[in-house]
């Protein structure tokens, strides 16, 4: 049966690639960070390899997430421009988050909620990034860059994490076959007309 | 030391075994004026700690290094300043100061990696170190260093190995002079006010104690006669728990917490509530 459904491809190949290795990255570098944010959380370190090992690696999947975002990100960029009816419908966000649609200015490739994620973790890979590498070598920083670096690195993680947690509800059981969108690639039409109703016209027919 | 009790461990949330337990607190006390700069108490700490030596530079003045390293715990700072016309040369032991509220305990994310003895000594767990500098950021006097090598980070222990079989630690062992000593804080306190009061006396109306309030006062304490300028010393002038430091261990963490949380619970009891967004009926715009 699930043969016969149409297809509609929502993410390329490269595109897919691209987001895992983001969300992979940032997984691993979530998980031991969080090891460090809290004593109650260390055993996450025992996990990955033991506190030496994870102080070691954090930052080199931090430089991978930044890597590999900073390509999602050119691939992006423009599509999650947000325009009037995104503006609008961040307004009545609340009513998206209850499913009365009512009123709802109609979403296209992403919606505004995504648009704005993105930027916000763009935002957030910037901070992360830049007070990352100051306290990756202590011995060489600046003190006056330490000592922003050690409440700003784990406030913009707080921020992102947070963001992430959201997102991924909202791609797996929120949004029901939005998830075989990112990791197959494809969606049904119908799937498409109901939750990105002005993508499926721009690709309608194609 | 297993043989001494902890009063404080690091990254860990629950009491520490020794908490509460009235004991003498121990400190070292400094006469930084009948400091004659031999730096006996430099050879001694090299020599107990079994350190190799690395050269470094040479700076123009007596200083053996610029400032401590991952292999050297004790430096005598030599300081040349000018005041009211009148040339200072002034000599002053640099060392970890054993603060009684540590930030370097407080940064520091790995359980067990900084101890603080009932004692009030604070150690280094090289075991339990991961290596990540946070005690660096967290330490207001810029004492302990990361070892380029083993990646684990280095301080003087106050001898808490000899202080803890009832020897005092190597540098107050080799003074001549002196003008270190060693014992109980109460008693040493008082021994330090004593000088000051005959240091006034002698016409060194700016002598004083250095013990930082900032830090809670150290194990780690000072008679200066010039105790107006204790930057001249090369100590810093009030030292404090960075507050980026108070600030992350503190309110942000129990924010996070609190994001965490209710992030994960907001979107479950969504689903709970609200369910998932449904599909239109057909294909239709």
């Amino acid at each position: 049966m699930t043969q016969s459904e149409p297809r509609l491809e929502r993410f390329s190949a490269a595109e897919r690639v691209t987001h895992w290795l983001v969300a992979l990255s940032f997984l691993y570098a979530a998980l031991t960070g969080l090891a460090l944010w809290s004593p109650r959380l260390y055993w996450l370190a025992a996990v990955f390899g033991g506190g030496p090992t994870v102080r070691g690696w954090h930052p080199w999947a931090g430089v991978l997430f930044a890597a590999v975002f900073a390509t999602m990100f050119r691939a992006w960029r423009r599509q999650m421009r947000l325009d009037a009816d995104d503006r609008l419908w961040l307004r009545r966000a609340h009513r998206y988050a209850v499913h009365d649609e009512q009123g709802l200015p109609e979403a296209g490739r992403f919606n505004a909620g995504q648009k704005v994620l993105f930027w916000a973790q763009a935002a957030a890979a910037i901070l992360l990034l830049s007070t990352g590498v100051v306290l990756w070598w202590p011995e060489v920083m600046p003190r006056a860059w330490r000592l922003a670096a050690i409440l700003l690195h784990p406030a913009a993680a707080v921020f992102s994490i947070a963001g992430v947690i959201l997102h991924i509800y909202m791609g797996t059981a929120a949004v029901p076959r939005a998830f075989r969108g990112m990791i197959q690639g494809w969606v049904t039409p119908k799937w498409a007309a109901s939750h990105h109703p002005k993508w499926r016209r721009q690709i309608r027919g194609r | 030391m297993s043989s001494t009790q902890l009063k404080a461990i690091s990254a860990t949330p629950a009491p520490a075994p020794g908490a509460g337990r009235q004991t003498h607190s121990v400190a070292k006390l400094i006469d930084t004026t009948t400091c004659i700069g031999c730096k006996a108490c430099e050879v001694a700490c090299q020599e107990w700690n079994n350190q190799p030596f690395t050269m470094g530079g040479f700076e123009g003045t007596y200083q053996t290094l610029p400032g401590l390293t991952p292999n050297f715990w004790n430096l005598i700072k030599f300081n040349e300043t000018d005041q009211d016309g009148q040339l200072l040369w002034l000599m002053a032991k640099y060392q970890c100061m054993h603060c009684v509220d540590p930030g370097c305990l407080r940064a520091c994310p790995a359980p067990g990696a900084i101890v603080q003895y009932a004692n009030g000594i604070v150690d280094f767990n090289a075991d339990h170190c991961i290596g990540c500098g946070y005690c660096m950021t967290g330490c207001p006097f810029d004492v302990p260093k990361l070892h380029p090598q083993t990646k684990k980070v280095h301080k003087c222990t106050l001898c808490s190995d000899r202080v803890s079989v009832g020897l005092e630690p190597a540098c107050i062992k080799a003074c001549p002079t002196n003008c270190l000593s060693f014992g109980t804080r109460e008693d040493l306190l008082a021994k330090a006010a004593a000088r000051v009061e005959a240091l006034k006396l002698e016409g060194k109306a700016a002598a004083g104690i250095y013990n930082p309030p900032g830090v809670g006062g150290t194990h780690v304490v000072y008679v200066l006669a010039h105790a107006d300028h204790p930057e001249n010393y090369g100590l810093p002038e009030d030292p404090k728990i960075p507050w980026t430091v108070a600030l992350w261990k503190g309110p942000l963490k129990w924010l996070g917490n609190l994001v965490f949380l209710g992030g994960i619970l907001g979107a479950f009891f969504h689903y709970v509530r609200y369910g998932p967004k449904r599909e239109r009926e057909d294909d239709a715009e």
